[in-house]
Parts: C-alpha cells; structure tokens; sequence
C-alpha cells in the first residue's frame, strides 16, 4: 500500500486554497486543466495530468454561475484524481475517484459558503464602533472558509487516502472500468446542456444548427468554427444596426 | 477671496481624489471584491472595502462616514468583471458628495451587467478558451492549461480600463445602460457567436460516443451466399452524423427544462453510461 507522505500533500491542499481564492479574484484557476496539469506535475505524471484535467474541464464547461444552484466541484477532483491516478490506476483509476469526489465535495461548498455570512455579520458590528480595521478584517478573512473547505478534504483524501483508495481501485472489475471510460466520454453533454439552459434556444437554434454543420458535415477545426462564429454575429450585429437606423 | 466662496469651501469640502486613492480603490475591487462573497449580501463587504479609501477622503466627519459606510454595505452583486466600471461612476458621485445618487446608480447598473458580462463569460469566452485548451491538453499538450490560465489573467486585464471609464462618464453611463439598447444588442452578437460554437463543439467532443454494434447478414451474390457484416455505427454517420452525441446531450437538457439538479442529471448520465457499456450498445 504505497501512498504519499506528508509533504506532497501538504502542496496539493495549500493549491485547492489559493486556486479557490483565485477564482473569486476573477482568475480561473480552479480550473481542472490546470489543477490537474500541476498536480501532475507536482506528483511526477504530468501526461496523467493533463489527461485528467482536459476530461473533467470538458465535462465542466457550463458551471461557472456565481452564487446559484451547486455544482459538481471538478477542481478539487481533478486534484485527488490526479494525484491517485498516478500511484498506478492511470487516468480510468483517476476519474473513478474524481468523479465521485466532485459530487461530494458540493455538500462542503455549501457548508463553506453558509458560513462566510458570520463575516458580513462581524462587519456590521464593527462598523457600529466605527472600527475601520476591523470592517477590513473581516472582509479578508472571509476568504478562509472557502478555502479551507477545499484545503481540508485535499490534504485528508491525499495523505491518509491515496494508499488505501489506490489498493482499492485494483480490485475494480473490467465492467466497472468500462462503465468510467464510457461516462468520461458521456458527461461533456452535462457542460453543453448546462451551457444552452442559459441561452434562450427556441430564439437562437438556426445558429446553433450551423456550428453542428461545420463540423459534423464540413469537419471544420474548432478554432475555424470559432472564427465563423465572429463573422456570423458580426454580420448579424451590422444588420440589425441598419434595420434600426431605418426605422 | 470674496467673502461668500470662503463660506462656500467651508461648508462642502470638496474633496478632488488624488489617482493614489482612485487606483487603492480599483485594486481592491480587482483581486479581493468576492472574498467575503456569502449568501446574505454576497459581495457587499468586498464593494465596501474598495471604496472605503474614497469615503475616508470625502467624508471627514464621523457620522458622515458612518452613513456612507452602512450605504455601502447593502446587497450588492454582479459580474466581477463588470465591477470595476460601476465602482467607477459610483465613485465619481461621492466625490461630489451625491450619496443618493450613487448608491442609485451602482443598484441601477448591477442588475444589467451582471446579465451582460455573465453572458459574455459563460457563454462565450470561456467555453472557446476551455474547449480549445482541453482539446490541446488531450492530445499531450502542455500549452492547453497555459492558455486557460492567461486568458483568466487577460480576462481580468479588462478590469482597469473599464474603472476609468465608469469614473470618466458617471452618470452619462446610466443612460447608455438604459437608452438605446446597446447592451441587449451587445448581449445578442455575443450570445449568437456562443451558441454558433457550441453547435461545432458538441459533437467534435463527445465524437467519442460510437456504438459498436454490429451485425451479420447473408446476402447473396452472384449465386453464393456471402456473409456481410454491418456495422450500425456506419449507417448511422449516413443518416445523421453523430446522432448519440446528440442525443445525449438532448436528454441532458431536457432534465435541466425539467427542473432536475446538474448533481442528479449527473448521476443520471453515469449510470447510463455504465448500463449501455453493459449491454455493449455503446
């Protein structure tokens, strides 16, 4: 049962942390590609990593809403995932860990995010008695609990988990295997379903119809369909901009 | 000096801002606007904090202070992107000493882009930048999480110039958010490229989703009976190329427009997978 020490770790809870916080700052950091990237790079896998990273990002395009319902934390799986993923179980190992820790780790985004409100609480107190310094700490300090409930779970899953989960992960049967591989390439339709809930298709379908054609029948690349898609919008912009100057 | 503008600078204090206090402000709405994000106010704390400098300035009294501070400490949130501009305009009013009025325009411009600047993020910036860089990264490249990460920092370069301008124009912005429809225009363009994209991105990701079902058939030719094998996947790219991708992705919205949680659609999705992989359909 080969596991990590304490150090590794350590890094690994330190990065869920500061990646959390960065993404409130408005860098997209906790961004599995990345995650997984440098948990790989950290843990010696880096292929694994980024293998990692790309599925999981995929299958969360489409949760990046701020303060609405909770979602899947692919991040943090990407982190756990990874960092098992490499003790030998590869990249079907990984997801089988990082699936499942993502849905369990938004019961903790919730506890994390319930509690910051003591902090806006602690605010109005201060202000009360004029206490500059304190209004100022208390808003720094609401940071701590969202990066702690990432913090934690990585530092815990990786030290005292990887070795047990990984011994684990070899006794998973073929079909179970398959059933992994099958939904990483399944669950992409939860980002593109999430992504098109909040665009208004019954308006928009005709465009949505022409990305579909460049690729499925033109077998444009991604970044040429990219480009239609500007000249599309620009065009479409420049129409209605002559038929309100019409008007 | 006539009498009366003495009398005048006595009474209103004019404060002109020094850029030091202005670029304070921006910088603390820039990186730490959501650090004390919570359910109640969400980023309330954080828009106080920003503009505390710029009130500290203005307001010398204690009680003047005080209420502006507590003005400020209302609900507030909107796209983080978007802040900066707000916190911009809504500056340039306390400076004047227009309380009402600014904490009229900062409610007024949140609600408006915060729908803009979510659109042009979840919709269309960030789904390129993710899907590309993914796409790199799974064929081996180190390049795909570099991409994701310089686009957050570009994304949040964007910040500093659009301070100046809500500083610059004030109240002006009002009209432009309300007046001719320019933001419902900009919200259009960006919304058509995104779903445009995400037309081309569905089945060049899920391409993966084939079934290998195939079966045999004895066919006879010239006389003798030849065994043929059929391969579904192959009748069906003639009919409708990547027909499961978009089915299952159909099925994904469908739950949504039924109210089912992602976390439940989820489970929907694995379980799915593991049933067909089962029965070797996919």
């Amino acid at each position: 049962m080969e596991g990590y020490g304490f150090f590794i770790p350590l890094i690994l809870g330190a990065w869920a942390y500061i990646s959390q916080i960065a993404q409130l700052t408005g860098l997209w950091w906790a961004e599995a590609l990345i995650s997984g990237a440098l948990t790989g790079l950290i843990v010696g896998d880096f292929e694994l990593g980024l293998q990692i990273g790309a599925t999981l990002t995929l299958m969360s395009l489409g949760m990046w809403t701020y303060g609405g319902a909770t979602m899947p934390d692919f991040n943090t799986g990407a982190i756990i995932g990874t960092a098992i993923g490499a003790l030998g179980s590869g990249l079907e190992g990984g997801l089988a860990i990082a699936i499942p820790t993502s849905l369990l780790m938004t019961q903790l985004d919730v506890l994390g995010r319930a509690t910051t409100t003591v902090f806006i609480h602690g605010a109005d107190r201060q202000l009360e008695t004029m206490n500059l310094k304190g209004v100022t700490k208390m808003h720094l300090l609401g940071q701590i609990p969202w990066g702690l409930s990432r913090g934690i779970p990585v530092f815990l899953a990786v030290w005292l988990g990887a070795g047990p989960i990984q011994s684990l992960i070899e006794w998973f049967p073929q079909w179970f295997i398959n059933g992994i591989q099958l939904s990483g390439k399944m669950l992409p339709a939860l980002g593109f379903a999430l992504l098109l809930s909040q665009i208004n298709v019954k308006k928009y379908w005709p465009y949505l119809l022409i990305g579909f054609v460049l690729f499925a029948y033109l077998n444009m690349s991604l970044i040429g369909i990219a480009l239609i898609a500007l000249a599309v919008s620009i065009i479409i912009m420049h129409m209605e901009g002559r038929s309100s100057n019409a008007r | 000096m006539p009498d009366s503008e003495v009398k005048l600078t006595q009474e209103v204090e004019k404060v002109k801002l020094d850029k030091q206090t202005l670029k304070k402000s921006l910088f603390r709405d820039m990186f730490t606007l959501q650090w004390s994000w919570n359910y109640e106010r969400m980023q309330a704390l954080g828009f106080l904090w920003a503009i505390l400098p710029v009130l500290q300035k203005v307001y010398k009294k204690e009680d003047e202070l005080k209420e502006a501070m507590k003005r400020h400490l209302q609900f507030y949130n909107t796209n983080p992107v978007a802040s900066p501009l707000i916190l911009g305009a809504t500056i340039a009013l306390e400076e004047d000493r227009a309380g009402k009025a600014a904490s009229s325009i900062k409610v007024g411009l949140m609600g408006p882009l915060a729908g803009i600047g979510d659109t042009i993020q979840a919709v269309l910036f960030r789904p390129i930048i993710a899907v590309i860089a993914a796409s790199l990264a799974m064929s081996g490249s180190g390049i795909g999480p570099l991409l994701i990460f310089l686009a957050g920092i570009l994304w949040m370069a964007v910040k500093v110039p659009l301070f100046w301008l809500g500083y610059n124009k004030s109240t002006a912005l009002i009209s432009d958010v309300a007046g001719d429809g320019l933001l419902d225009s900009i919200t259009n363009t960006a919304t058509i490229a995104g779903i445009t994209v995400i037309g081309g991105f569905i089945p060049s990701i899920m391409k993966g989703l084939v079934t290998p079902l195939q079966f045999a058939r004895t066919i006879t030719v010239d006389g003798q009976d030849v065994e043929k094998v059929i391969e579904v996947q192959e009748v069906l790219n003639g009919i409708v190329p990547y027909l499961i991708p978009v089915l299952v992705v159909g099925l994904a919205y469908y739950l949504i427009k039924k109210k089912v949680s992602p976390v439940k659609i989820l489970l929907v999705l694995v379980a799915l997978a593991f049933i067909t992989s089962l029965l070797g359909i996919l």
